[in-house]
This record gives C-alpha cells, sequence and structure tokens, in this order.
C-alpha cells in the first residue's frame, strides 16, 4: 500500500489512469456541458451534493464511482467553484474515464449501461459475468 | 402463483423475495408502443418483473413504462441504472427501488421498509406513506414522499434530498451524513442523532432532539433550497421551519484515515 496508484494511502483520478485528462487543465472544454440536461429531474439533482473540495492541498472534486477525487489544475474563478466542480466530474464521467466504471466491463454482474445514466445509447455490459478464476486455485472437476 | 388451499385460504406459491427462482426468465409480456411500455404485474413474481424492467430498458430502449398491479411485491424496481420514467400503479412492498442510479419513478400508493435504500440518483414521488428506513443509505436524488414516513428515514444518508409531506417516525436522520430532510409534519423523538453532517428541516413540532443534533442558522441558501423543491413538486409548504444541523461534538474523524473520509462523500 506504500507505492504505486496506492502511495501514501491516497488514490486519484490521475494516478489510478496514470495520466492527466485535458479537462483538469483547460477551464475552456467545460464550456458546453449542460449540468441540467445531464441529471434527472428538474434541477441538478445528485449534483447538488458535490462541491468544490481539496486533495493534497490541489482544488479537487470526487467522484464516487471510484472512491477518487479529480484534480483540478486551473484557476477557478471566484463564485464558480461547484460549478466547475460538477463539470468536471461530468466531463470525467460522461468520457468513460471514471476508474470505477472501467471496471464495470469486467466485473459487472447484471446487464447495466457502460457509461451509466448520464449518456444515451451507452453499450450494455454484465450480461455475461463469470466469476473469476485465480491459477492454480480451479476447482476440482466434479464440483 | 397463488394457490387456494384445503382451508379455503389463499397462500403464495413462490418466494416474494425471488430467491427462488434462479432460472426466471423475461415474461416479455408488456405491450409496447412508440418507446413506452406498459405491463400487468398482477401474475408475474418479483424476479419476473425486475426482468422484465431490465429488458425493456436495457434491451428494448423503452424510457417509459408503466406497471399495472405491483401487489406491494417486495425488492421491485431494484438496480435500475438508465435515465428513464417508470410508474407504479399501485404499491410497493419492502426494499424497493433500492440502489437505482437515474430513474424518474412515480409511485401511486404505498411503500413498506427500505424504499430507495442506496439510491444515486434519480427522482422518486410516493403519493401515500412510506414505512421505516425510508432513504437508507441514500447518496443523491429526490425522494419525495407525500405521506407520512416511519421511523429511521434517511438513516446513514450520504446526500440526496428527502421530502416528507407529513410525518417522520423516531430517529430520523440517525447517522446522517450528509444532505437534506425535510419534514413538514411533526419528528419522532431523537431526531438527528448521531448525524455527522447534513441539513433537517421541520415545519411541525420536534418530539426530541437526539445526540448531537442541534439548531442551526438560517441562510438564503436554505430559502433557496426549500422554494424550488417545493415548487418542483407541487407540494404545500408550511408558514415555516426549524432547521437542524450536526452540532459536532462527536466529530472524531482521523486525519490518517483518508478512506474513511471518503466514505461519507
Amino acid at each position: 500500500m506504500s507505492e504505486g496508484r496506492f502511495h501514501g494511502g491516497k488514490i486519484d483520478a490521475e494516478e489510478l489512469a496514470g495520466h492527466r485528462f485535458p479537462y483538469q487543465e483547460d477551464i475552456a472544454l467545460l464550456d458546453g456541458i449542460d449540468l441540467l440536461a445531464l441529471t434527472p429531474g428538474e434541477d441538478i439533482n445528485w449534483l447538488e451534493d458535490i462541491h468544490l473540495l481539496q486533495e493534497d492541498g490541489v482544488p479537487a472534486v470526487f467522484d464516487r464511482y471510484s472512491n477518487a477525487f479529480i484534480k483540478i489544475h486551473f484557476a477557478i474563478p471566484s463564485g464558480r467553484e461547484d460549478e466547475v466542480a460538477r463539470k468536471v466530474l461530468m466531463a470525467h464521467l460522461t468520457a468513460g474515464n471514471s476508474y470505477g466504471i472501467q471496471l464495470k466491463r469486467k466485473h459487472a454482474k447484471f446487464a447495466q449501461p457502460m457509461l451509466g445514466p448520464w449518456v444515451e445509447g451507452s453499450e450494455s455490459v454484465g450480461e455475461d459475468w463469470k466469476p473469476a478464476t485465480m491459477e492454480g486455485w480451479e476447482r476440482p472437476s466434479g464440483h | 402463483m397463488d394457490q387456494v388451499g384445503s382451508s379455503g385460504s389463499r397462500r403464495i406459491t413462490y418466494d416474494a423475495r425471488g430467491l427462488a427462482e434462479p432460472h426466471a426468465e423475461v415474461p416479455k409480456v408488456s405491450e409496447i408502443d412508440a418507446g413506452r411500455a406498459v405491463f400487468d404485474a398482477a401474475k408475474l413474481t418479483t424476479r419476473q418483473i425486475n426482468l422484465e424492467l431490465r429488458w425493456l430498458i436495457y434491451e428494448q430502449g423503452v424510457r417509459d413504462v408503466t406497471v399495472l398491479n405491483p401487489g406491494a411485491k417486495h425488492s421491485i424496481g431494484v438496480g435500475i441504472l438508465q435515465r428513464c420514467k417508470i410508474r407504479f400503479a399501485g404499491s410497493l412492498g419492502y426494499f424497493g427501488l433500492g440502489v437505482i442510479d437515474g430513474p424518474e419513478v412515480i409511485i401511486e400508493g404505498r411503500v413498506g421498509w427500505s424504499v430507495c435504500e442506496n439510491m444515486m440518483s434519480g427522482v422518486v414521488v410516493i403519493e401515500k406513506n412510506a414505512g421505516s428506513l425510508t432513504g437508507a443509505a441514500i447518496r443523491g436524488g429526490d425522494l419525495v414522499i407525500k405521506g407520512s414516513v416511519g421511523a429511521r428515514t434517511g438513516v446513514d444518508q450520504k446526500g440526496a434530498t428527502i421530502l416528507v409531506g407529513g410525518d417522520a417516525g423516531a430517529v430520523t436522520g440517525f447517522m446522517m451524513q450528509r444532505g437534506r430532510i425535510v419534514i413538514c409534519g411533526n419528528a419522532g423523538p431523537s431526531l438527528g442523532d448521531s448525524m455527522y453532517d447534513g441539513t433537517i428541516y421541520v415545519g411541525g413540532r420536534v418530539a426530541s432532539l437526539g445526540i448531537d443534533c442541534i439548531e442551526g442558522e438560517w441562510t438564503d441558501a436554505d430559502t433557496e433550497f426549500i422554494d424550488r423543491k417545493f415548487r418542483i413538486y407541487g407540494m404545500d409548504k408550511p408558514s415555516s421551519f426549524q432547521k437542524f444541523v450536526c452540532g459536532k461534538q462527536l466529530y472524531n474523524y482521523d486525519n490518517l484515515e483518508p478512506a474513511e473520509r471518503k466514505l461519507v462523500l
């Protein structure tokens, strides 16, 4: 737990992916994101609970789908902190870059949209889940 | 499904929890027209109802489903992870709509224990009453109960808004960690007991506050939030609310345990 992606007991999105994503560094990439359109109901629904936080002293938003922070490396305009945090998170989720979403292809146990409810027409995964088997720990024949 | 016993009484011959049907097949009994579907659940088991819903939403691309005669069966509508609209023309039993992410649901009747447990996002509107543990461990979205709710509503709540048109039972908001509970009527004993964070609004009387639950200061953000939610759901708003928050006397997060901190985000 002391090295690699779990260094220092922290997990953040760029450590999980091995690189930063463009929307972590360029606020202009968030311009086309419509939070109302991406969420159910008549307001921003679950995003009401998403706020700008800090991780390692850096502004960050928490991705509950991978239990990881997404750090934000550009200057955030005053008064738009939560809006920017929510847009960075939705950019991350709709692009399928959330590590928890990427795990679905292998580990989802029942049919569900790969990208979650944010992207209409997302492919379905999980229809054919089989339990993983460790080498040397296969079931004996006849069981 | 149901059989008439020798005494003349009706008895259920399937496991209402759905556990006795590991190989159930999708019944495919829906009438589908222009992206909408209707099916009658009266003669279907729990597992068949859920399989039909998933087949419609995931495989047929239906985004508006009406379920007739849900019959208060348990564990209906769980695990729907897609934006869609679902209307239940009747009541649900225990553990309805658990672990959903995205649907907008209307339940025309009542619900039993633990509706919307671990709900991630979406909107659920219940026209009548809900049982205990309503919205247990809910993480996001809006859960609206136009009637009253039982004890421990919002237990372990980690986000979301729970809006109650009537009264709430004992220990509502127990160990609440984030989110908002709005109670138009009265709240039972030990409101907000051991809450870590979050906000509880009560329009009526509070029988007693739980440990470390204190009255909070009203802000413009509270007014905006309350006005917006009542406008969206077309509900009558009490003339005033009391606001309750965590006193943070029990606030003992260990800085060496970042994983614990993330559990409540």
